[in-house]
């Protein structure tokens, strides 16, 4: 099976090119590039090192969120329209999950996204059998939630993963003995989302992948608070 | 006889995805055009983050009406176009990706396109377009009076000062107790009522082709809290043809002073005022009062909002001149004629 995988859900860029398991070709970026610049050049030459073209390849992966909103909407706008365009498969995978694939097999992983004024997203995972399972959803939390609902766990097995600095401070507060991998240290690695991609089922319906939030927009969470109700199934956009 | 070119072409500047197939920029194979306007009444305007969701949402269902609609297919296609800016970032980004990425798969050149131009060559599906022609740009974001002196050259000669047009019509829309966007209804009401507020027309006295629609909002406003306040009941219909008289002077008045510094052949109006019936009896009023030669072009209703085919008919003029992109595109928000 041929795979590209690609991830923009945070400040870095990963593409891979994974053929059988083996990683042919490899691009990843850690500055503060802009995806939607690079992402398709990226991708073009990542085929082009692993003498493949775009016709070649049988699976597309993708992370789809949580994350920043921006670059979680490139990546899957270029995947969703890649897949719909050449006829692909189609995985998306939790960029969380993708996360814990960075840490210690034996821990409890806590995957984190800084979202800001100590909140986080953030999931749970524990290996399995080589399979990440994910033991709490993915969420959007205060941090102080979190710690939490962590209590159950023995401190010195949990791993935090993709901490920011203030996360890393609100941890080693709270959990002095936990492990701590600080954003720097975990980079998502499009070769393992090739590698996650192959154990989970293809999107079924192209058009209605859209990236895991996790979080209404402010405008809309708003509009509820005010009392709307819309039950769920109001088309709120129409061909004309 | 040369050769047809089929033109895949991407809208996705604001709350509308649209995606067109044309044919040598001048006939619409299909024009498929989604709109989240429902989604942003619940707020009273477009929320950005809503809105780059929404195309999101959106963007490969059209693509895949527009091919059927238009019975062709990728291999038929002889090139990819997409709006690249003027217009919400996170928006243009989504047709922006979504292009480049057909444009890769299917090793098509690329083309990116003006939004604003886009609007200027709605007029292609209507008429033979001579050069040079006026263009009067009039939407919710933009209110330029634009020379165009050849195919795909633009010179600005005025522009807003501050609101464009359109963003006007909301915002008085809303004091008047009108959901986004108030444009049709506001033009519905002003047929009705008598211009009898007297609101003042910005810089109609100054010797320049810019606009400014911020003082008129301001006195309209002014006008309806002040009745508010001592409890006195205006008459809507009137508000509205007061203001609506007073924008058609300054657009009126300041088209007819670029007219009479450039005199053309061709007065081409688009974007979404466009669709504006005040306006539309206006300007012909005018030319007919005037005695000028001038055929004044109105895009088709459906084509003066925001759509995909008039990216296309942009497109083609790029395409014959060899203008092409590449795939390290990125969205220009703020991008004018004037670079
Ligand atoms: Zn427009």
């Amino acid at each position: 099976m041929k795979i590209l995988a690609f991830d923009t859900s945070n400040k870095p860029l990963s593409v891979a090119v994974v053929v059988d398991g083996e990683v042919l070709a490899h691009v990843e970026s850690t500055e503060k590039k802009t995806h939607s610049i690079s992402i398709l050049p990226d991708i073009k030459n990542t085929l082009e090192e692993s003498n493949l073209t775009i016709n070649d390849i049988d699976l597309i992966a993708v992370s789809k969120g949580p994350g920043s909103y921006t670059g979680v909407r490139i990546a899957v706008t270029v995947a969703k329209t890649l897949t719909d365009t050449l006829s692909k498969k189609l995985v998306g995978v939790s960029s969380l999950e993708l996360l814990a694939a960075n840490g210690d097999k034996a821990h409890i992983l806590v995957p984190l996204m800084d979202a800001r004024n100590d909140n986080a997203f953030a999931g749970v995972y524990q290996n399995s059998r080589d399979n990440f399972v994910s033991i709490m959803q993915d969420h959007h939390t205060s941090m102080e939630k979190l710690f939490d609902a962590l209590k159950q766990y023995d401190e010195s097995q949990l791993e935090f993963i993709n901490a920011t600095p203030r996360l890393q401070e609100l941890i080693q507060n709270q959990f002095p003995n936990a492990k701590i991998i600080t954003s720097e240290n975990s980079l998502p690695d499009a070769a393992k989302l090739a590698k996650l991609a192959e154990t989970k089922k293809p999107v079924e319906n192209i058009d209605d992948f859209v990236p895991t939030y996790l979080r209404l927009t402010q405008a809309e969470h708003d509009w509820y608070a005010k009392g709307h109700k819309d039950n769920g199934n109001v088309s709120y956009v129409e061909e004309v | 006889m040369e050769k047809d070119t089929l033109i895949l072409s991407f809208e996705s500047s604001c709350d509308e995805t649209s995606v067109a197939v044309i044919k040598n920029g001048k006939e619409i194979l299909s024009n498929i055009i989604a709109t989240q306007i429902k989604s942003h009444q619940r707020f009273g305007g477009v929320v950005p983050e809503v809105a780059s969701r929404h195309h999101v949402e959106e963007v490969t269902k059209c693509i895949n009406l527009a091919l059927d609609e238009a019975k062709v297919d990728y291999d038929d296609l002889d090139a990819v176009a997409v709006t690249y800016g003027p217009g919400l970032v996170g928006s243009l980004l989504i047709g922006i990706m979504a292009a480049k990425t057909v444009a890769f798969a299917h090793d098509l050149p690329l083309i990116k396109v003006n939004h604003l131009a886009g609007h200027i060559y709605s007029a292609n599906f209507v008429t033979e377009l001579q050069y040079p022609f006026m263009s009067l740009l009039v939407s919710g974001g933009h209110t330029e009076l634009v020379l165009v002196t050849g195919p795909g050259e633009f010179h600005t000669l005025g522009d807003t000062r501050d609101d464009a047009v359109g963003e006007a019509y909301d915002k008085i829309g809303r004091v008047l107790g009108i959901n986004y966007p108030a444009g049709k209804k506001v033009d519905q009401m002003a047929a009705i009522g008598h211009d009898t507020f007297n609101f003042p027309r910005a810089m109609v006295q100054e010797d320049n082709l810019d606009f400014s629609f911020s003082g008129l909002k301001s006195a309209f406003i002014n006008t309806v809290h002040h009745a508010d306040q001592v409890h006195e009941e205006l008459n809507k219909d009137d508000l509205a043809a007061s203001f609506q008289g007073a924008v058609l002077d300054i657009l009126s008045n300041k088209t007819f002073r670029a007219l009479k510094q450039h005199p053309v052949k061709q007065l081409v109006v688009g974007g979404g005022v466009s669709a504006n019936q005040g306006l539309r009896k206006r300007l012909a009023e005018e030319i007919e009062k005037r005695h000028l030669d001038m055929e004044l072009v109105f895009p088709p209703l459906r084509l003066c909002g925001d759509n995909a085919a008039m990216i296309g008919a942009m497109a083609q003029i790029q395409y014959d001149k060899g203008d092409f992109a590449d795939l390290d595109l990125n969205a220009d928000p703020s991008l004018d004629f004037d670079m």
